[in-house]
């Protein structure tokens, strides 16, 4: 028998329901592996201590008769996700003992699935990066290759799952958070259309960009968990139903905008990205030649919206209600001390980028026209969604960067110039890993409609076959 | 570039206290990104802003528990004594008179 921890949530499924294993065997298996690697790679902040007890609730569940597809599973959580009862930091020091007061909506539909936590993952501070070293906590190595980032946001989560220290993972994706460490790790990762998955209980980064999503091995696992977590909420009145949008048909065509990656894509990446196109051309895909006129500009929009969107919603870490509080001479001097101890150096560096693009003077040239440009490329994405059912791009531009590589902040940014354009549309994404062997993971990246999950995985399918 | 003067301003208006070496490495940093991000105004000239399709999302008008039990909130104050949470006091009834 293969190491459990080494199976797919959709074997480990079939395994427990045929009765050959338990949810206890598989969640000691991840333990062990934790306990072998977690000191080296830094993948979680903390372990649970009751997992194993976790494990035989789901099997007493088991044993009275339910099933579903994440019963008994061990999934790894990204720390800016609420559980109730335990420490949601956002590998931040200003969260750093903050215990969660409440269930995120997510995670309340994962245990009522029956999913068992592992623990809680590393990050970068408050989300905001693309390697995990922005964590407070320290840098989350790569499994593939410890001298090189896991990307990020979610790096711990990507790692967690490339380790098999997980099955699979939550994380969250405001600008490429789950794609791109999951296109580092070798793994599938997939962020819903917006409004698909309530963010009820998230550390809010960007309200308008972020969603959160699975990391896992395979497509079908990536489908588990979003067939979970989906769905309308009370709690987030940005949430939308299965009729919001209409339903697509199949045209078996892929869309290709040629002209975003004539420079600044890595070679190794392209040639990867053209086999698998080779891929679907082969299972009778057509590729096509599109055009995205205004789609240069979508990271410029994102780097003003984002920052924007972080100075308002950090506003609330005052050291008054919750989390760390330093004092100073005066009450604005405690805001002042509080939040210059609390937060780090991109956070800080991000809410002061907000402040300048919101302040009178300012907002029209920046914000204004990011908001303007944002819809003008989300309605040539749905112009172009209209035509094809997907269009695809390397994940990222590059391979995971050594760690310490890019300590320059814009030059980690335009690692993003993929990702972030699904944000700015809300429309779904997805990646696949591609390549094989020893090379280093490299993913495609698929964009459908708004509303349309299924071809995305449909066609992921293709792709991982 | 962005001056330090501006800088500073935006610390105070984001409640951010900055040691002088950060300063000066965000007005590095920060003009570096307004340079780059500044193609969304340079580019978008033509760009018309339209009104977004908005939707209206309402809920019966009935109480509904709220978010945490009650001791969870009150045990994550900073500072608490029974039921209060200890802030800085802000009035000061001889301040008038100083």
């Amino acid at each position: 028998m293969p190491e459990l921890n080494k199976l797919t949530i959709t074997e480990a499924q079939a395994k427990m329901e045929a009765g050959e294993i338990t949810a206890v065997d598989l969640a000691r298996a991840c333990l062990a592996e934790i306990e072998k690697q977690n000191t080296e790679l830094n993948i979680f902040l903390e372990v649970f201590s009751d997992v194993e007890a976790q494990a035989a609730d789901a099997d007493k569940r088991r044993a009275a008769g339910e099933k579903h597809p994440l019963l008994g599973i061990p999934l790894a959580i990204k720390d800016n996700i609420l559980i109730e009862g335990r420490v949601a930091s956002a590998a931040s020091k200003m969260l750093e003992h903050y215990v969660a007061t409440y269930d995120a909506t997510v995670i309340k539909k994962l245990k009522e699935a029956g999913a068992v936590f592992i623990g809680r993952t590393n990050m970068d501070e408050f989300a905001m990066g693309g390697s995990t070293e922005n964590s407070a906590f320290g840098p989350t190595k790569n499994p593939r290759d410890t001298s090189r980032v896991p990307g990020g946001s979610s790096g711990g989560s990507a790692a967690a799952v490339a380790a098999h220290m997980a099955l699979g993972a939550l994380g969250t994706d405001t600008g490429g958070s789950i794609r791109e460490p999951a296109a580092f790790c070798g793994l599938v990762g997939f962020k819903p259309t917006y409004g698909a998955v309530s963010r009820s209980g998230l550390i809010a980064m960007g309200s308008s960009l972020d969603q959160a999503g699975p990391l896992t091995h395979s497509v079908a696992d990536a489908e588990a968990i979003f067939d979970t977590i989906r769905g309308q909420d009370v709690l987030d009145s940005t949430t939308i139903t299965e009729s919001t949008y209409p339903k697509a048909t199949l045209k078996k065509k892929i869309g290709v905008p040629r002209h975003l990656l004539k420079e600044g894509v890595d070679v190794e990446v392209l040639a990867q990205f053209e086999q698998s196109l080779e891929k679907l051309k082969t299972q009778g895909y057509d590729i096509v030649d599109i055009e995205l006129p205004s789609a240069p500009l979508a990271l410029s929009a994102y780097y003003v919206i984002m920052p924007a969107e972080v100075s308002t919603n950090l506003a609330r870490f005052d050291g008054v209600r919750y989390g760390l509080s330093k004092k100073g001479s005066t009450l604005a001097d405690d805001y002042a001390v509080t939040r210059a101890e609390g937060f780090g150096p991109e956070v800080r560096r991000r809410i002061m980028l907000g402040t300048y693009v919101l302040s009178a003077g300012y907002y029209d040239a920046y914000y204004g026209k990011a908001v303007a440009v944002r819809q003008k490329i989300a309605k040539e994405y749905s112009d172009v969604l209209a035509t094809v059912d997907a269009i695809a791009v390397p994940t990222a531009p590059s391979v995971a960067p050594k760690l310490g590589e890019k300590s320059d902040p814009l030059s980690m940014y335009l690692l993003d110039v993929f990702t972030v354009t699904a944000n700015i549309t809300g429309h779904p994404a997805l990646t696949v890993p591609v390549g094989t062997g020893e090379s280093l993971p490299v993913g495609i990246q698929l964009t459908a409609a708004h509303g349309d999950e299924a071809t995305l995985f449909t066609l992921g399918k293709v792709l991982e076959r | 570039m962005i001056s330090i003067e501006d800088i500073r301003n935006l610390a105070t208006l984001a409640r951010l206290k900055l040691a002088p070496a950060e300063e000066e490495s965000l007005q590095k940093d920060i003009s570096n990104i307004l340079d780059y991000v500044g193609q969304v105004s340079a580019a978008s000239a033509s760009v018309e802003r339209e009104v977004p399709v908005l939707r209206n999302v309402v809920r019966n008008d009935v109480p509904t528990p709220t978010l945490g039990e009650r001791e969870s909130l009150l045990n994550a104050f900073p500072k608490r004594e029974g039921d209060f949470n200890v802030v800085r006091k802000i009035l000061d009834k001889d301040a008038g008179a100083q």
